[in-house]
């Protein structure tokens, strides 16, 4: 298993753990039952318990006098994000002064983060050990606090290539890639990385976010390996592809699907020699997609209609009974065979069902995974969440049996806590030395007869003159001093320009970081704010916002001497100006 | 959704109040809860029930981790503030968005504030203001909670309507030559005459100052006073309109009601909503009613709705203890009286006096803090000798202890209880067989200072105020019908100039594009601002209805925004807010109006005291840091807000504020004494 989390000196995260309430309900019921992770791992028990059994007795008091869950939980030296599901309690703490939306922030991302790639929370851990699924959540954790300036944290945005050093044609050239992977078969929407950075991509900025943990994490390993081991010359090869399985909630996937009609419809069809419309290099407003009757039609009757886009996915079980199931459970057969060698985690936990089923369970999960396939066939049948309550011994030597049950039950929709409910989808990876393709692709990809090589070779020989463009950009020391720092963030996109970027937050910088984060917080809080100035002392700072973006800008060195009168000459009311007319070369227009 | 308690740290609740949806609410729950049993449980135990986990909670994080919950945020929006002083837990839930966590921590100091007000030293014992809060006594601590309850409602409502409250700075009358008039009148006539009367038994007047409404028309303080401090002044504005409220929405449309209380000596139950009840009296133009509760009010068991409080008779002082500096040092909590006597409903003369024995209150603090500094040295482990640096200092302690005793004693003043405790440090302090001055006399230092809090309440405390030991009735009759006949034609005028001090009118022509502003100045602790009137009767320049609502909604927000920045070292802050431009400037002068530079102003955390000058004197501290830089300086500071319609330029908007400043330093140099 792979394992070693990356500590990052600059540990943003001072405390994170989630915790089962229902694990202790009664008198004698120790608090450390309920605790599934905490970090900082090496806390002692005692301590552990001390935390986690007051911060969630708290929570739950106060949840009831409310009748809500509690959202934040502020102590005189610290304050912890908190979420509250079913019985689940995840609680975040951050070490600096980050301001209490970003926290939120973050602490929702860890969450997403782990049902992306396990499926449901209960359900993962009824599968696995909580020592397999420490490994995630301490990998989740180092991801999302690695790398990134203060300023990413603030604005919980993803970190991306720098825009302002990079020929504008390369940008071009990765969207191109990404459209013409959209076109191949069962291929839903990509994204380009680079070094971990985001170069382009076609998914929402959480998605994008969450898709971009596997592959930082598999960069990293690259780059630690590199000289020794099996695995990492197998990471190293030019043409190393991989898939996992991750899990999409129904809206994500619905927007996913939704520009795609014809796409989907034409290529998610088993037959590939029908005639398919001419493939557009590049979508535009031409190439929308005509709904014909008839081609609905064609559809609802088509095995997988239940896929298509605007489709309310209905979880009927009698969904299970189609022809789909036969071809899940081939794909996890196929993945078993093609990489088993892959240590991946979520690749093990997809392959994990076929597996155990097959026998291959091991020591103590064995029992384990009968119990949930147990619990599961009853499922089909009753409809129940809870799992715990449908143990059920007796049907343990159904095991045979229930393996495409299983995975039937899987594809009907892995019922999350609050009605969320996950389908599972797959992650596709290509992988060119710092370059990487991600795409999310249907279930169905593995399995197609062609579309992974569709993929591949329409993408492998633009993505290596792509890796070669990039290689050659300058790293970010190389930019010039200039008097003035700003940050402009994209609320759209979620993506953040600053010319701080590649230096590390220095105390010329503190009093822009700080007035930045309250600024920010403000601006979340109230809508109509567009402008503001605020001045102490020694910083002045100028901050405005549209709908779509928010830009802050402060003039580098001393501020003239001032009394803090109102004063129309004052340094500090020439800042908007200025911002207007310096940012314009940073792509930033004011006007 | 609102409700404030204090509770110990083992979960007894001393002092709860909610409003009505916050009691129907948990009712709602425990009624679902406990409908088996038959009859819901008691309101008080409910209350008890839900939040003594969080109690407990709060003193296990302290005592395990060192740190305790300062606030909850719900995903429905319910917030919940909480503070701990000393050993009692302050926590203040708000579930209807109308407070944010800063107005709930305010309201948290200002409770404390209070009892501070109320109680004076006896909040330095724990265990002594437990008893106060929560006397055994039923009937005893249902009026002390309505008590606080009501002082809680009318600052809550002073603080929604009136900008003096929002921004904590006194609003004064403009109008200099009346003022001045008034001012003269107090010193010559009213203040000199009482203190030369011998039917004043042995109380002294210190300050005095009239009321309009919750403006101050003049305010006379003796030589030998100290002066009297903002934050006391405001929170003795609160009690007279507590006392006597003016609810300005109220006060035009007069009911039915008014008419049938309005005639003198009426004895009258009042309605259980204080509120409605209070401006039906006011809005009369009789002379005070008199009122008294009703005989056969029903007392029930921990049920306050059922029990009116007496309204005090208004020659029937109220103690309270307030902050005063004398050439001996500082002392916080100082006994005085204070007696509210109604000129006419909306205007007040108020008296404080220095009361006979009150060089005990100042010998108790003195000792109070020498023993606080031993037990302080004591326990950071500095032992014998060196607690005290020498051998003189704890002599003196002994001496001056000793010494103390004779006088109270001497006094006819019980302090058997003291003695003995005494005597029982002595014998641990000074005999041989004892420990001697070592980390073991640290519990019977405790123990002292709880005897010397103890003295204090026995001589001070409101409940044993002497019914004879006041001002006589005649003297204060005297003093009343002076100032009247002082006053009555211009009675009508104060109360029309009180709701319209100064208006817009007379600066839009100069200010184009202005819209609203407050002037603060902060050394003085007063502000001034346009009337900013949103009922329904009296229309502003903002016109009435949802414009002129708008506009002070914008206002109070903004006022609550500019504090956070402050709170973290932002002394300029312009906002750009929908269609209104916002700008805010604290600066400081000295003297001669010379403008000093700003200097970096200290970064305070998020559970500091609020920024503000009725509970806790930020501004004060503020002047104190600052001056650091300025040793041989006066420095003042002052505040600014302004708001202007967004349309006009940024360049105008800011000489506006210029030329604002320079304007209205004028008005406020009007002197005060």
């Amino acid at each position: 298993m792979m394992a070693e989390t990356r500590h990052t000196e600059s540990s943003l995260c001072s405390c994170f753990f989630l915790y089962d309430r229902s694990k202790v309900r009664e008198e004698g019921d120790l608090t450390r039952a309920g605790i599934y992770y905490y970090y900082p791992e090496q806390t002692p028990l005692d301590q552990q318990e001390l935390v986690c059994g007051q911060l969630a007795g708290v929570s739950r008091c106060v949840s009831e006098i409310s009748a809500s869950p509690v959202r934040l939980l502020r102590l005189r030296r610290s304050k912890y994000a908190i979420r509250m599901r079913d019985d689940f309690l995840w609680a975040l703490s951050c070490v600096n002064d980050l301001p209490d939306v970003s926290m939120c922030d973050f602490l929702d991302q860890m969450i997403d983060l782990f049902c992306f790639y396990n499926g449901s929370v209960r359900r993962s851990y009824q599968l696995h050990t909580q020592e397999e699924l420490a490994v995630c959540w301490a990998r989740y954790l180092s991801h999302l606090q690695g790398g990134a300036t203060e300023l990413h944290h603030i604005f919980t945005c993803l970190t991306t290539i720098d825009y302002t050093h990079i020929d504008p044609l390369l940008l071009m050239k990765a969207a191109l890639i990404l459209q013409v992977c959209q076109r191949c078969p069962l291929v839903l929407a990509g994204c380009i990385l680079h070094r971990g950075r985001m170069v382009s991509t076609q998914m929402s900025p959480e998605l994008t976010m969450k898709v971009m943990v596997h592959e930082t994490e598999t960069y990293g390993l690259q780059e630690q390996k590199k000289p020794t081991s099996g695995r990492s010359s197998f990471l190293a090869t030019p043409n190393c592809t991989t898939t996992t399985s991750v899990y999409l909630t129904q809206s994500e996937l619905h927007t996913l699907r939704r520009p795609l009609v014809d796409n989907s419809a034409s290529c998610r069809s088993e037959s590939p020699k029908r005639p398919l419309k001419p493939r557009l290099l590049s979508r535009t407003l031409s190439d929308t997609p005509i709904t014909d009757p008839s081609s609905c039609q064609m559809l609802a009757s088509s095995p997988d209609s239940s896929l298509s886009d605007d489709a309310s996915f209905s979880l009927c079980p009698s969904l299970a009974s189609t022809p789909f199931r036969s071809s899940v459970a081939s794909q996890s057969e196929g993945v078993d065979a093609d990489e088993s060698h892959d240590h991946d985690l979520a690749n093990e936990m997809l392959l994990f069902e076929g597996s155990a089923a097959a026998g291959k369970g091991e020591d103590g999960e064995h029992d384990q995974v009968d119990d949930v396939s147990a619990g599961y066939r009853n499922h089909s049948s009753s409809e129940d969440e809870n799992l715990l309550a449908l143990r059920d011994d007796e049907e343990k030597e159904e095991e045979g049996a229930g393996q495409a049950t299983d995975i039937r039950e899987e594809r009907v929709g892995v019922c999350e806590e609050r009605d969320v409910v996950l389908e599972p989808m797959l992650l596709y990876e290509h992988r060119v030395r710092g370059l990487v393709l991600v795409l999310l692709v249907e279930p169905g990809f593995e399995t197609h007869p062609n579309a992974k090589q569709e993929v591949y070779h329409s993408s492998l020989a633009s993505l290596n003159g792509l890796e070669a463009h990039l290689r050659t950009i300058p790293p970010a020391s190389e930019i010039p001093a200039v008097p003035y720092t700003f940050a402009h963030y994209d609320r759209i996109q979620n993506t953040l320009t600053t010319n701080m970027c590649g230096r590390s937050t220095g105390p010329q910088d503190r009093p822009f970081v700080k007035a930045t984060a309250l600024l920010h917080s403000h601006f979340s809080h109230v809508d109509m704010l567009q402008e503001a100035i605020i001045r102490s002392a020694g910083c002045a700072l100028y901050a405005t916002r549209t709908a779509a973006q928010e830009t802050f800008f402060v003039q580098q060195g001393v501020p003239a001497r001032n009394s803090g009168i109102p004063n129309g000459q004052d340094s500090a009311f020439s800042l908007p100006s200025k911002a207007r007319h310096r940012l314009l070369k940073h792509g930033v227009n004011l006007l | 959704m609102k409700c404030l308690l204090v509770a110990t740290e083992s979960a007894e609740v001393l002092f709860y109040w909610t409003d009505q949806e916050f009691e129907q609410n948990i009712k709602k729950q425990y009624g679902m809860s406990q409908e088996e049993s038959g009859r819901p449980p008691a309101f008080a135990d409910s209350i008890n029930t839900l939040f003594a986990p969080i109690i407990i909670s709060c003193s296990t994080m302290i005592d395990r981790l060192g740190d305790g919950y300062t606030s909850f945020s719900m995903e429905n929006g319910h917030i919940y503030a909480l503070h701990q002083f000393e050993e009692c837990l302050y926590i203040a839930v708000n579930g209807d968005g109308e407070e944010t966590y800063e107005d709930l921590k305010r309201k948290i100091f200002v409770m404390k504030k209070f009892t501070e007000i109320l109680f004076g030293m006896v909040t330095l014992s724990s265990s002594l203001l437990k008893k106060e809060l929560r006397p055994p006594d039923t009937e005893q601590r249902i009026r002390i909670w309505k008590k606080l309850q009501r002082l809680l409602e009318t600052y809550s409502r002073l603080r929604e309507q009136d900008q003096s409250f929002l921004v904590e700075a006194v609003e004064r009358l403009i109008h200099p030559t009346l003022c001045e008039q008034c001012i003269e009148f107090l010193e010559r006539r009213l203040v000199q005459q009482m203190n030369s009367s011998g039917e004043r038994a042995g109380e002294e007047v210190l300050h005095a100052f009239i009321l309009v409404h919750t403006k101050l028309l003049a305010f006379y303080s003796s030589r030998n006073a100290s002066t009297l401090s903002s934050s006391d002044l405001l929170t003795l504005i609160i009690i007279v309109q507590d006392l006597y409220p003016s609810n300005l929405e109220l006060d035009e449309t007069p009911s039915e009601e008014v008419d049938s209380i309005s005639a003198p000596d009426i004895f009258y139950t009042p309605e259980p909503s204080p509120i409605e009840r209070d401006s039906g009296q006011l809005s009369s133009d009789s002379p005070p009613v008199f009122q008294f509760v009703d005989p056969d009010v029903q007392m029930a068991e921990d049920s306050l709705q059922t029990l009116q409080l007496p309204v005090s008779d208004p020659m029937t002082p109220t103690r309270v203890f307030l902050e005063a500096t004398f050439k001996e040092g500082f002392f916080p909590m100082m006994p005085h009286s204070m007696y509210c006597l109604p000129l006419w409903p909306g205007i007040t003369l108020v008296l404080l006096t220095k009361i006979p024995n009150s060089q005990v209150a100042m010998s108790v603090y003195q000792l109070l803090e020498a023993f606080t500094k031993l037990e302080k040295r004591l326990s950071e482990g500095l032992e014998g000798t060196a607690a005290l640096r020498s051998q003189s200092p704890i002599q003196e302690l002994r001496i001056r202890v000793d010494r103390f005793i004779r006088m109270l004693a001497s006094m006819d003043i019980l302090t058997s209880q003291l003695q003995n405790t005494w005597s029982e440090f002595k014998n641990k302090a000074f005999t041989r067989s004892g420990p001697g001055i070592t980390k073991a006399l640290v519990p019977s230092c405790r123990s002292i200072k709880t005897q010397l809090c103890g003295v204090y309440q026995q001589c001070f405390a409101a409940a044993c105020m002497g019914t004879n030991q006041c001002l006589s009735t005649t003297l204060q009759e005297r003093a009343l019908n002076m100032v009247q006949e002082k006053l009555i034609d211009w009675k009508d005028f104060l109360l029309v100039k009180s709701k319209r001090n100064i208006t817009m009118v007379s600066y839009l022509e100069e200010f184009p594009g202005l819209v609203h502003f407050i002037y603060v100045d902060r050394t003085a602790g007063q502000m001034i601002a346009p009337s900013l009137s949103v009922t329904e009767g009296s229309a502003s320049e903002l016109g009435k209805g949802p414009i002129a609502h708008f506009i002070k909604n914008k206002l109070w927000s903004l006022v609550a925004k500019t504090r956070q920045y402050l709170q973290k070292g932002y002394t300029t802050v312009t906002l750009r807010d929908g269609d209104f431009y916002f700008c805010y400037f604290l600066w400081f002068e000295n003297e001669t109006g010379y403008k000093l530079e700003v200097v970096d102003i200290p970064n305070l955390p998020d559970d500091s005291a609020p920024i503000g000058m009725l509970a806790w004197d930020y501004y004060r501290k503020l002047l104190r840091y600052y001056s650091k830089s300025h040793q041989n300086e006066l420095v003042k500071c002052y505040e600014l807000l302004t708001v202007h319609l967004g349309v006009v330029p940024t360049e105008y908007i800011l000489q506006h504020c210029s030329q604002l400043a320079r304007k209205l330093w004028e008005p406020s140099r009007i002197p005060l004494l």
